[in-house]
């Protein structure tokens, strides 16, 4: 299994000179299998160079199938893929995934997103075969020789977690989420953090309970974890009710799930490399003190790494991919 | 007045090493008069930034204005409401500040469906903030026709329409009413002309503009290779600017897959295209973060 990394960010692109090393593109993960099944994580900018790749293959010749899972429809998780090029090809085919929801349909979040007045070419005029595929907050099931499983996350509107097995090895994304314990996001607006901190009634404590374990269960023995790590502890302080995590959340999820590696993921649009730099060495130096043994690192444009049994073993995380800063680099 | 760039990349917001030097972030530019008003050109992802300096997030001096005291006030004008022109608008800090003030104008048949084209870019589905009504600020919005004049703060805004798209990119003329020379600054991005060039009504509104701000996406080459995207290349904005006898031409709207180095490209075929024409033009390439003074 190959997993590399188009967009590492969270809210909305941030190009410029400040995050030239770990990049500006907004989240979008691919996951390969040895016999070549393609599944996406996220369709925020960074699909746009994905499918560019993508089309010096198959795709260019209208015979390439990917499958795009999506965690939640928020901009930075679609707003690349109207400019997917194997999209505009005939003979691809496209299969998206998104949990189902009681209020709007999958296809019209992205026949929305690409009509008119909004964008000049509908996704319904796409050359490309497009399906939508609805799925329950607990779904499980198989895309060629992958295994994909689902979790509940605790994120505005609510989001989903995938765990993806295949090669012998699994890959658990959990994007976006806040930890599990000050507030339950379901559907409405939280215009600001709780007064005082409010203890939670029951029935809050029990669903975000329920929504941790299904979390630290779809994470279990994982051979690599990738977790929404966008907020600071002083950002939490402040945006408890932002929907986002710290890095020691994910910490807490792949300790008690015995994960093997861990990538930040999600960065902030105000984070500077050396920024991540710093958040990165802090969550070592923490994971050390903790006597964590797992892999570490955080998640930048064109990081490539192979999972499984035939995978290189012993290296430090994030340094076997190409990607613009050519092979063997970090950011 | 003070023209500044935040952002000057068409179509998607295209971040990576190839895009540092002109910047990567879509549409947004900002007019400071004399008189001290603020009108904001577009608001693509360009937009962050200048909300970030607005409220003096990152040290900038000079922009003020009173938007992180809630004192605020500012006009924000949309060419049209494609993705790369509104996408930084949720992302704008000031508009979460309350008591500061903004007036929206942009093309739409109705004041209320510019208001619902602005709210479907908030839905629960696409934005956690919701709805406009969460932002904080007060926010008005009216739609403009083509071929209206306006008062906007101290300034006289006319629009006219280019062709792109299903329903067309409006073009704003400002010129900023008092003192005793009338300055003006053009803002046309997403310029789809026929083969004979610019209306004649949107040519009108170019004439003698002090700085034509121009769509200038593509390579003659690649303008003729996507005509159906409705963007201008940068020989059709040089020709534009010779003809409408603009002062500066500032080129814009850059193409996504456009590295640095092929940016330079397109300006240096303006310079050699606009030495040709024998105009007087000043060529000044928008690049993000710059100011041009007019």
């Amino acid at each position: 299994m190959r997993v590399r990394f188009w967009g590492v960010r969270g809210s909305l692109p941030v190009p410029g000179r400040k995050t030239e090393r770990y990049g500006g593109n907004t989240s979008c993960v691919e996951v390969r299998s040895q016999a070549g099944t393609r599944v996406i994580i996220d369709a925020g900018t960074g699909i746009r160079r994905l499918g560019q790749e993508l089309m010096r293959e198959e795709f260019e010749g209208g015979r390439g199938t990917a499958h795009l899972l999506i965690s939640h429809t928020h901009w930075d998780h679609i707003q690349g893929l109207p400019f997917f090029a194997p999209l505009h090809q005939a003979g691809n085919h496209l299969y998206v995934y998104a949990r189902r929801r009681d209020d709007l349909h999958l296809r019209a979040v992205f026949a929305s997103q690409t009509g008119d007045p909004y964008f000049p070419t509908s996704i319904e005029e796409a050359k490309a075969d497009i399906s939508f595929r609805e799925l329950a907050d607990s779904a499980e099931f198989e895309i060629g020789d992958v295994t994909v499983a689902c979790a509940r996350l605790n994120h505005p509107y609510v989001a989903t977690a995938y765990r993806l097995s295949v090669d012998g090895a699994s890959v658990a994304y959990v994007s976006d989420t806040a930890p599990f314990s000050d507030i339950l996001f379901e559907n409405q607006f939280i215009p600001r953090p709780p007064l005082g901190r409010m203890p939670l009634g029951e029935s809050d404590r029990s669903k975000l309970r329920e929504m941790r374990d299904g979390v630290i269960r779809l994470c279990e023995g994982a051979d690599l974890v990738i977790y929404d790590t966008m907020f600071t502890p002083e950002d939490y302080e402040k945006f408890p009710h932002y929907g986002h995590s710290r890095p020691r959340d994910a910490l807490d999820v792949c300790r008690v799930a015995g994960a093997r590696r861990l990538v930040l993921f999600h960065h902030a649009p105000e984070r500077s490399d050396s920024e991540v730099d710093a958040i990165l060495d802090a969550t070592r130096a923490e994971a050390q003190r903790s006597r964590l043994s797992f892999g570490l690192d955080a998640a930048f444009e064109g990081l490539d790494l192979e999972l499984g049994p035939g995978a290189p073993q012993g290296e430090r995380l994030g340094r076997l991919g190409g990607g613009e800063r050519g092979a063997g680099s970090g950011p | 007045m003070e023209v500044t760039f935040w952002g000057v990349r068409g179509s998607i917001p295209a971040p990576g090493p190839g895009t540092v030097r002109y910047g990567g972030n879509t549409a947004c530019v900002s007019i400071r008069t004399a008189a001290g008003a603020l009108l904001v050109l577009d608001c693509g992802t360009g937009a962050r930034n200048l909300g970030l300096a607005l409220l003096g997030d990152d040290g900038a001096a000079g922009v003020g204005g009173g938007f992180g005291a809630g004192t605020g006030e500012a006009a924000i004008l949309l060419s049209h409401t494609h993705w790369d022109h509104i996408q930084g608008f949720p992302f704008f800090g000031p508009l979460y500040v309350e008591g500061n003030r903004f007036q929206i104008y942009g093309p739409a048949e109705s004041s209320a469906l510019l208001e619902g084209i602005l709210e479907g870019q908030m839905a629960p589905q696409y934005f956690p903030v919701q709805t406009l009504k969460n932002m904080g600020a007060r926010i008005d919005i009216a739609a403009l026709s083509a071929g209206t004049t306006r008062e906007i703060l101290g300034c006289r805004v006319t629009a006219a329409m280019n062709p792109h798209g299903r329903s067309g990119a409006m073009a704003f003329r400002i010129e900023e009413l008092g003192g005793s020379e009338r300055r003006s600054v053009v803002y046309a991005s997403d310029a789809g002309y026929p083969p004979e060039g610019p209306p004649a009504e949107v040519l009108a509104l170019y004439a003698g503009a002090d700085l034509l701000i121009h769509d200038s996406t593509f390579t003659p080459d690649d303008r003729a290779r996507y005509p159906h995207r409705g963007l201008a290349s940068v020989s059709e904005a040089v020709q534009a600017a010779v003809r409408a006898r603009a002062g500066k031409l500032a080129l814009f709207h850059y193409d996504q897959d456009y590295t640095d180095a092929e940016v330079d490209a397109l300006v240096e075929r303006a310079r050699h295209e606009l030495a040709r024409s024998g105009a007087t033009t000043e060529l000044r390439p928008a690049v993000e973060g710059e100011t041009i003074s007019v």
